[in-house]
């Protein structure tokens, strides 16, 4: 009993250690964002003498912030809608034909599961601007889609879509429905849950992405909240409580989509790991 | 039952995004093998066959040969320590005790900061300036500042730590999972043969975990791998070239310096090393795989 309770102790212990190594740097980043420079070198660890949001609105007006987060909002939703689409479907044909042609084209698509896609930037950079596409949301979004991830939704889709018994779609054949109705009104509601894992590892993905945007997008008003990071790092280098909110504002959108939907995007990222 | 007019649906229903990926990967990156062998610079009006002069300037070449030294170390390490840490994180951290569950979900919420951000901000704690907090704190205990970013020797496994800090969380939750799917009859057999913690891990634990193991070893390597937007933020590659890695030579070659035929003989390279990497992980693997089974 006695050793029962002293383990137990033992693991609480455990927990506030790694919750301290793991949340040191996330406070010590918040709570600076609240001080001055003073302030910050006096007492790096302290709590902020009053929460003083002055630092939080240079910040929001240095980085555009309303317009840097629209931009990485028209990107995100609308590669991740993209990718839904165009690696479902192919997923449905992949798992549901014998044709030769299909399975070839499947191990294509496995290509770029193997090869980072990195090997193809200098190359691509030529083609997105033969396409006239450079500098525009629309070249960021095909390569994130094409280039980028989807070989990954297609490879989990897939799996999960032979799963799916063929007996319901023969069903709706046989009641004259054709097969890419069939597609979207009988399988599609039904792949609800790799859905999901293929949205959130997606988003994340696209969200993050900050080498695709730093080379197709130069104009500042196209720019997403990384770039806006990024150009900010040289003017406010010795002024870093005024940098320190754009930090905390860039990654605020995922960090409360994580909190809210933290279940999700954990079964997400799990799902992502079984291999087919 | 289905005729030919499903099949034809079919090959519309995928052509969308083969014709995409096609253009989008397919093309460019059979186009670096191609001008991996040519002049092809932004200096350089004609495109002429220089056959495989790229390659022996690359691997003559030392701050390029460091890269990828660099970056094979980095990937090697980066696999190793993430996966013990997040193994030994999975193993503590899978109880059903208050405090558990909370700990989880902070672990793993670096993994939704972008990487550039975390660069960003551990840029600022390993500071060798007075605000660096990491030195505030070896000093605050009585210890020597820590040069974390400016020594050569240093400056890859500060920039380690980091990744470390941020996606062991990630691999965390993938080991958990495969831990609460091995049955617990199990270690009730090893309790009565009275194996101890340490030995039921090895001989019960480690084993089961096969399939998590094999999928997060390969996907730290390969994103070790490429490894670039900490780098960019933390130290440009220096001190000197201590942590330049492919991706930011190729990115710096590529795009900075306009030398394109020398940036896509690197980025055969890059593949190369990529594939050597995969499959002698991949061949340990299946030799692990097939002593436990």
């Amino acid at each position: 009993m006695m050793r029962k309770k002293a383990t137990t102790w033992l693991y609480r212990l455990g927990f506030v250690l790694i919750s301290i190594v793991v949340g040191l740097p996330l406070y010590y980043l918040v709570v600076t964002t609240f001080k001055t420079p003073e302030e910050a070198a006096l007492s790096p660890l302290g709590l902020p003498s009053s929460l003083n949001f002055a630092n939080y609105e240079r910040a929001l007006e240095a980085m555009n912030y309303g317009n840097a987060l629209k931009n990485n909002l028209v990107i995100t939703v609308s590669a991740v809608i993209l990718l839904v689409v165009f690696a479902s479907m192919a997923a449905y044909v992949i798992s549901r034909s014998q044709s030769k042609l299909f399975k070839t084209m499947y191990n294509i698509f496995l290509v770029g599961l193997i090869i980072p896609f990195q090997i193809a930037i200098v190359p691509l950079y030529q083609i997105i601007s033969g396409l006239n596409l450079m500098n525009t949301h629309t070249g960021v979004i095909l390569v994130s889609v094409f280039c980028i991830n989807l070989p990954l939704s297609i490879f989990l889709l897939r799996g999960f879509i032979s799963t799916v018994p063929v007996e319901l779609e023969e069903a709706a054949f046989l009641d004259g429905c054709g097969t890419f109705k069939t597609f979207w009104l009988v399988i599609f509601p039904l792949l609800k849950p790799i859905i999901s894992t293929v949205v959130i590892l997606n988003a994340l993905a696209i969200w993050n992405d900050f080498l695709t945007p730093l080379l197709f997008l130069q104009s500042p008003d196209k720019a997403v909240l990384l770039q806006e990071v990024y150009k900010n790092v040289g003017p406010f280098s010795t002024n870093w409580t005024s940098f320190f909110p754009m930090l905390v504002l860039s990654v605020l959108p995922l960090v409360v989509f994580y909190i809210m939907m933290q279940k999700r995007v954990i079964e997400g990222v799990v799902a992502g790991s079984v291999k087919g | 039952m289905y005729g030919k007019k499903r099949e034809r649906v079919f090959l519309l229903m995928i052509l969308p995004a083969f014709v995409g990926f096609f253009i989008l990967f397919i093309v460019p990156t059979l186009m670096s093998f191609f001008y991996s062998l040519t002049n092809w610079s932004v200096y350089n009006a004609d495109l002429d066959f220089v056959g495989l002069a790229n390659y022996k300037q690359l691997f003559s070449d030392t701050k390029t040969m460091a890269s990828i030294s660099n970056t094979v170390k980095y990937a090697v390490l980066i696999t190793i320590f993430q996966n013990i840490v997040a193994i030994l994180l999975a193993v503590f951290l899978n109880k059903k005790m208050k405090g558990a569950n909370f700990t989880k979900s902070l672990v793993f919420l670096p993994a939704v900061l972008s990487i550039l951000v975390t660069g960003f901000l551990f840029q600022y704690i390993m500071s060798s300036s007075d605000f660096g907090l990491f030195n505030r704190i070896i000093q605050f205990f009585g210890g020597q500042p820590i040069n974390w970013l400016g020594d050569a020797d240093l400056a890859l496994y500060s920039v380690l730590i980091t990744q470390v800090w941020q996606w062991s969380g990630w691999s965390m939750v993938i080991y958990i999972a495969n831990l609460k799917s091995i049955d617990s009859a199990l270690y009730e057999a090893a309790d009565i043969d009275g194996a101890g913690s340490v030995r039921k891990f090895f001989t019960v634990t480690l084993p089961l975990l096969y399939p998590a193991v094999s999928f997060n070893i390969l996907m730290s390597l390969i994103g070790g791998m490429k490894v670039f937007d900490v780098i960019f933020a933390m130290t440009k590659g220096g001190p000197g070239y201590a942590t330049e890695t492919i991706m930011t030579t190729m990115i710096r070659e590529g795009f900075n310096s306009g030398r394109n035929a020398y940036a896509s003989a690197l980025a055969v390279v890059f593949f190369i090393v990529v594939f050597i990497l995969s499959r002698i992980v991949i061949i340990f693997l299946n030799r692990w795989e097939r002593k436990i089974s």
